[in-house]
């Protein structure tokens, strides 16, 4: 009689146990059929020939291809300057809405629209904006900026200038996103940290300097670590201003690969193009932790 | 040295709604000055306006006769501190007692030695190197002490410091800080709504309501002269108790009647009381001078509704005339809710108040 009460409470105890995984179960499968199981089949396709040999075919053409250099090096440049100048623009923002002054909520407001518009969208607006004969040079003509002649044909500038055009509205749809993250964070810090900081001898720098921004390090790093991946992984608005391949990007040329040369042996180097994304990402993530110091044990001095 | 003098000081938040309406304070130097209030009634905004946290709207703040009402905080020689601590998170306590010191470029041993004497001071030497998320709140709040008295101020400030911690060790640090109080010497203000606090610390009380004092006085001042009814009622454990009497005076002598009882007083005493023949005026009896009385002595019975015992002593509560009078007695005593006692009224010890103005009624007495 003992033992069998012992086992019903044992059962019960397991039942209890089991909940949080019958419950995380869809997930988990839905993950591996649609998530896991396509990600190894492109790692493994991505090894192979046309003809079904393992090879490491793929990988060296993407190496021999001055292309992939290119979008690379164009890639590198768009994370380092857009990442850097977005987040000291969104830092600057949420610090002046954190002061709350008067229509600050409604600023607030406004600066959010960008943030709720689809990759698409930006690009479709920004594109017949900077179009020749587009909003962009009317409203330039509007304030006599411009005269008809001398219209600004934006889209026709070398490498670099188009680079810094891509910067700029990536940065005006991406500002609000990096804002709303570090003000919930400046928020979380309270005021009486900051204040203590003005009647114990600090300026308004030494306070930021020394007190918000290190108090602040965890979500600066959360900020950093999205906008760097998404950063890595922009193509979009590219694709809808210049076309394929003017300004090549690392997954630009994926969807080059995969979905407009489409063939099978393109699509193999798409996939192959995607592993080396993957491993740019990670490893940039990592990086960035590692030096920002996420990584040290706190308190063991 | 440090004096502090608020001149007509005020601060409106926006239009219509005033944080503080008027405040004229001297504090002396070495002076403890506790400001005490309800919820609302301007006692933080004045703290944040002499620390320099909030703008002021009207008047002058001066220290040792300078003029600090603009200066930025860290120019104004106070030091604070808060109710929810504010140690800094990301340094150890080292850091946070060396802030204002590494800023103020203080020599290294000059540092090294200072953060030393106040973490002793305040017993804390041995967490030094400690993060204060490894610290508990007692420890956290010792930590912003320490701080505080790192930098010498002339002024130190104290906002509800005690609020967030639990009874036992809130009753421990007010004498700890009243300790460390006598020992640095330095001119302090300290903000609660606790009443016990403000009269188990304060060399002077200051009470405010509405954004306006209304009374100043040392914590006899205003526990046995209360100025008003409201000080009255919200000084003491319990408070005062009020009674609606009518004064009437003849040649026998001053008569209050109130519809259950009559008591003769004193008319020598309380001489001032004649101006108020034929008048309603408010009788006002501290807790424990109401007193239990023989059946014959008695000034009016009632029965116990409930008894709190408090171990030294005990509180007992009656219901009267809808209200609830609460007295003081020793322990001891045996008594049993539904008894019914006779009450008489400590007669040396009688506050009256006009019941137009909710004034006290100044008698002769204590114009000495």
């Amino acid at each position: 009689m003992a033992s069998l009460n012992l086992q019903t409470i044992l059962d019960k105890e397991t039942r209890k146990k089991m909940i949080p995984y019958m419950l995380i179960a869809p997930v988990i499968i839905y993950y591996f059929l649609f998530w896991i199981f396509p990600v190894l089949n492109a790692i493994i396709e991505s090894f192979k020939s046309i003809e079904g040999v393992w090879t490491l075919g793929n990988y060296i053409h993407i190496f021999k291809d001055p292309v992939f250099y290119r979008a690379l090096l164009n890639t590198a440049f768009l994370v380092f300057f857009s990442v850097t100048i977005e987040f000291i623009l969104a830092f600057g923002l949420a610090l002046l809405i954190n002061t709350k002054f008067k229509g600050s909520s409604f600023f607030l407001f406004l600066a959010m629209i960008p943030m709720a518009l689809p990759a698409v969208a930006v690009g479709a607006m920004w594109s017949s904006g900077l179009a020749t004969r587009g909003w962009m040079n009317s409203v330039l003509m509007t304030f006599k900026i411009v005269d008809d002649a001398g219209k600004i044909i934006f889209l026709a500038g070398g490498n670099i200038a188009s680079m810094w055009l891509i910067i700029l509205i990536d940065a005006w749809q991406v500002i609000p996103f990096v804002m709303i993250i570090l003000l919930a964070g400046l928020q979380g810090i309270g005021a009486e940290s900051r204040e203590a900081g003005y009647i114990f001898g600090g300026t308004k720098f030494q306070v930021l300097r020394k007190i918000t921004i290190p108090m602040l390090k965890p979500t600066i790093t959360t900020a950093m670590i999205l906008r760097i991946i998404s950063a890595i992984q922009i193509w979009l608005i590219i694709v809808m201003l210049f076309g394929f391949n003017r300004i090549p990007v690392l997954l630009e040329q994926v969807v080059l690969n995969v979905d407009e040369l489409g063939s099978d042996f393109f699509e193999r180097i798409g996939m192959a193009l995607s592993v080396i994304v993957a491993l740019i990402v990670s490893a940039a993530a990592i990086l960035y932790l590692k030096v920002s110091g996420s990584f040290e044990k706190e308190a063991e001095k | 040295m440090a004096t502090l003098q608020l001149i007509d000081l005020a601060k409106r938040f926006t239009k219509k709604v005033w944080g503080v309406r008027k405040m004229d304070l001297e504090v002396a130097d070495k002076e403890f000055i506790v400001l005490l209030g309800p919820s609302g009634c301007g006692k933080t905004t004045t703290m944040r306006m002499i620390a320099g946290l909030e703008n002021v709207t009207r008047g002058t703040i001066l220290l040792d006769d300078r003029d600090i009402t603009d200066i930025a905080p860290r120019n104004r020689h106070v030091s604070m501190v808060f109710q929810n601590y504010a140690v800094w998170p990301h340094m150890t306590v080292f850091d946070n007692i060396a802030f204002s010191l590494k800023l103020a470029k203080l020599p290294h041993d000059v540092i090294k030695r200072r953060v030393r004497e106040t973490a002793d001071m305040v017993r804390i030497g041995e967490l030094l190197k400690r993060l204060p998320g490894q610290l508990s709140g007692g420890q956290q709040q010792r930590v912003a002490l320490a701080r505080a008295l790192a930098v010498k101020p002339k002024v130190f400030l104290l906002d509800e410091p005690l609020s967030n911690l639990d009874a036992k060790l809130r009753v421990n640090m007010r004498t700890e800080m009243k300790a460390i109080h006598q020992q640095t010497e330095a001119t302090s203000i300290f903000v609660t709504h606790d009443q016990s606090e403000a009269m188990s610390m304060a060399d002077r009380i200051v009470i405010m309501k509405d954004g306006k004092i209304v009374q100043i006085g040392t914590p006899d001042d205003v526990y046995f002269r209360s100025a008003d009814m409201f000080v009255a009622g919200f000084i003491g454990t319990p408070p005062a108790n009020f009674f609606k009497v009518l004064c009437s005076y003849d040649s026998g002598g001053i008569v209050l009647k109130h519809t259950h009882f009559k008591l003769e007083i004193d008319a020598e005493k309380y001489d001032k009381l004649k101006e108020y023949n034929r008048k309603e005026i408010i009788l006002g009896v501290r807790p424990e001078d109401l007193l239990i009385a023989s059946e014959d002595k008695a000034v009016f019975s009632e029965q116990i509704l409930v008894i709190e015992p408090q171990g030294s002593h005990q509180v007992v509560a009656l219901s009267f005339e809808g209200s609830i009078v609460k007295m003081v007695i020793p322990a001891g005593i045996k008594l049993n809710h539904g008894d019914k006692i006779g009450l008489d009224f400590n007669r040396e010890r009688l506050h009256f108040f006009d019941k137009e103005t909710e004034k006290r009624i100044i008698l002769r007495q204590h114009l000495v």
